[in-house]
């Protein structure tokens, strides 16, 4: 297969004069093709792609979720799950589209900034990037509460609370650790989506026969609806951050092979996987205590199910599957924060400097620092919703603009445009993705919108300020 | 004139790895793919590394292109980043269509060429690549194989006889061909043992067995061990190969 490039002469140069790196000149199976013969090699399979996204979603919406989330929604939070689900996947099939068409380093941000030029690009660019931070801050302050946990399981008793200082330590460990470089670290990753997907399953499996009442169990008796209606809309709003993982996928889609099989594969599949995980979850885990009790055990409400359903040592193992899940979360946002660095850099909308490698590692030791610091700092704040919902925040804009970005190709239909899977039910689909994209955001706490509407400002400013004169957008 | 087998040439251009003294001049006769290659680890992007060190690995490998054409090869070359070298190599090899992939060691002039003859299968591989490197220059070519137990003297005669047929099918002069045999001994140890004497190494690669993925393929354990320059002879593409290709 030997795909157009993005028919693109990005011009222009920002306040430090530099230029957008020019694009390639082919896009095949295994490379992305310069000219003069040089290539990027493709070395991700879909093993590794499911592994990244369901990776980074898995932390989120089992392990820190549940409690939040029954609080908020009484059981009815199954279906503020459900929904979620099916907005990522509105999103995750145009983006799938999308991604066959332009598999570049970047994601969301390349295909906006290509599809609808610069100043959608930077805003969505830099979201991007400031989102991936939140997330992480928020799956590292997850880490501590389990964490914290942990301690009091070995009935340590601490005169502070642990949950910012171990979220502090880990974001700073994770940083240094993806500086030194790490080898194997898409093995690692594959082996703890692995080790988490078993654990679970056996626990769900379990749970599920519990509540439906074979052990004798049998569901606490409660209204389904028992917050009211309107809640389930703003819980699937703060949950939202549990589904941002499809997205990383498309931030390193110049890395994955067969991009017009494996990218869809990769990003719905995930999706799709972890929409039933979590749907189980929260039903396992109301079934067991009722929404109520559930909500006062917060952040790490699941190891109080697994200790009922189990004893200690189901709680044992969901505090080892929490750990690692909120590990390999942070891990992967960490990774995806500095890919979008990278992706920024190559078209002078940061300064080329920022994507730097470091000679002794190899590694983009400034980009991962300018994600790994602020990401310290958010975590310092400890509070699991306003950051959950930022990110969710910044991502939302850009799903929505991806759809919308993929209806104005798809209008245009320049030459270039040719993707290898086509989103079906065209325009509906795109367009419906687009409207519940948007339309989650007005569920939202109002601090969150702020702060979103903040970042989006002062990343627009920054485009007029440092790259005024960068084109980036495609021939259309 | 036979045609000249094209070779990949793997370089890691950036750790300081270059072209080998005697390389030029042992594969004055061959097509050159020279494969540029720079392994970044998982956290950093391609494309990177490619802004960064572009420049620096197109000025090094435009001086190795002209050190090989020099020597008389013809040269095609490639720059590529990569997450995975291997898989770099694997992938060159088969969209250029080589011979055979270079483990580059440094060799003086070349008098003495050791070829490891394992079986029949891809022996058609094994004497274009030595014919063409080797037909004409005054090196000494020796056919080796290592028996198994169960082996008669009639088979083996039938193998080397067969594969000195080719060469000579290839224009190449029977009296530089020398035959060996060897016995009781396991055939690694017994190429590495006797490659002492040789410039060069010329060997087929083995299918990839349980005992390959635990300690290596053999060529590689010959490689390590032999400090001259080994010639890989790679295996026949297999016709639907990219269908059969399984994900990870």
């Amino acid at each position: 297969m030997t795909e157009q490039p993005v028919d693109v002469e990005s011009a222009g140069e920002n306040v430090a004069g530099e230029t957008p790196v020019k694009e390639p000149e082919a896009v095949t199976d295994d490379a992305t093709v310069h000219d003069d013969d040089v290539e990027l090699e493709r070395t991700i399979g879909l093993v590794g792609g499911l592994a990244i996204g369901i990776g980074t979603m898995i932390g989120a919406g089992i392990f820190v979720f549940p409690g939040l989330a029954a609080f908020n929604a009484g059981p009815a939070a199954t279906l503020s799950f459900a929904i979620g689900g099916l907005i990522a996947l509105l999103v995750a099939l145009p983006t799938s589209e999308l991604a066959t068409a332009m598999p570049r380093s970047g994601g969301g941000y390349y295909f906006i900034s290509r599809g609808m030029g610069t100043a959608y690009g930077s805003i969505v660019g830099l979201g991007l990037w400031l989102g991936l931070m939140f997330a992480s801050a928020f799956y590292l302050v997850g880490l501590g509460h389990y964490a914290s946990a942990v301690f009091a399981e070995l009935g340590v008793g601490l005169p502070f609370s642990p949950v910012i200082g171990v979220g502090l330590l880990f974001g700073a460990a994770l940083t240094a650790l993806s500086i030194g470089g790490t080898e194997n670290t898409a093995k690692i990753q594959n082996a703890v989506v692995g080790i988490l997907l078993v654990v679970l399953t056996g626990f769900l499996s379990y749970g599920v026969l519990d509540a439906v009442g074979v052990f004798g169990g049998g569901t606490v008796p409660e209204q389904f609806f028992s917050r009211g209606y309107f809640p389930v809309l703003t819980t699937a709003a703060l949950v939202f951050t549990s589904y941002l993982g499809f997205a990383q996928v498309a931030t390193v889609a110049g890395e994955i092979k067969q991009p017009g099989r494996n990218l869809p594969l990769a990003m719905v599949g995930s999706v799709l996987i972890v929409t039933v995980f979590y749907v189980v979850t929260i039903f396992v885990a109301t079934s067991a205590f009722g929404a109520d009790r559930l909500g006062q055990y917060g952040e790490t409400a699941m190891v109080e199910v697994a200790r009922d359903f189990l004893g200690l040592p189901g709680a044992v193992a969901i505090l080892g599957a929490g750990l690692l899940a909120t590990f390999s979360s942070a891990n992967a946002s960490i990774l995806s924060a500095s890919r979008a660095v990278y992706a920024l850099s190559r078209d002078a909308l940061l300064p080329r400097k920022a994507s730097e490698v470091n000679l002794r590692y190899g590694t983009p030791h400034i980009a991962l620092l300018v994600a790994g610091g602020p990401i310290l700092v958010l975590v310092a704040t400890g509070q699991v919703e306003l950051l959950a919902e930022v990110a969710s925040f910044l991502h939302l804009i850009m799903y929505g603009l991806m759809c919308v970005a993929l209806i104005v190709l798809r209008r245009r239909n320049p030459d270039w445009y040719s993707p290898s899977y086509q989103v079906p039910g065209y325009p509906v689909v795109p367009a419906i993705g687009a409207l519940a994209s948007f339309g989650l955001i007005a569920f939202m706490q109002r601090e969150s919108i702020g702060i979103g509407i903040v970042v989006m400002i002062v990343s627009y400013l920054w485009y007029r300020y440092y790259a005024g004169d960068v084109t980036l957008k495609g021939d259309i | 004139m036979t045609d000249r087998p094209s070779i990949l040439v793997p370089i890691r251009v950036l750790e300081g790895e270059s072209v080998p003294e005697g390389v030029p001049e042992l594969l004055a006769n061959a097509h050159v793919v020279l494969l540029g290659y720079h392994v970044i680890p998982e956290q950093t992007a391609p494309g990177q590394a490619q802004m960064q060190f572009e420049e620096r690995a197109k000025n090094r490998l435009d001086e190795y292109e002209t050190i090989f054409e020099e020597a008389g090869a013809t040269v095609e070359r490639r720059l590529v980043f990569t997450h995975d070298g291997q898989k770099t190599i694997d992938r060159m090899t088969t969209e250029h269509d080589c011979l055979a992939v270079l483990v580059p060691n440094a060799t003086g002039p070349v008098e003495d060429v050791l070829v490891a003859v394992r079986g029949a299968v891809g022996i058609d591989r094994l004497a274009r690549v030595v014919a063409g490197l080797f037909a004409e220059t005054d090196a000494s070519v020796t056919l080796y194989h290592v028996a198994e137990p169960d082996e008669t003297d009639e088979d083996v005669g039938t193998l080397l006889d067969g594969m000195v047929n080719r060469l000579e099918g290839l224009d190449m002069d029977a009296s530089r061909i020398e035959t060996r045999v060897e016995r009781e001994q396991a055939a690694l140890d017994a190429i590495v043992d006797v490659a002492d004497a040789f410039d060069v190494v010329v060997m087929g690669e083995t299918d990839p067995s349980l005992a390959t993925f635990v300690f290596g393929m053999p060529a590689d354990q010959v490689a390590d061990r032999f400090l001259g320059p080994v010639l890989v002879v790679q295996r026949e593409p297999a016709p639907n190969e990219g269908e059969m290709e399984m994900d990870d």
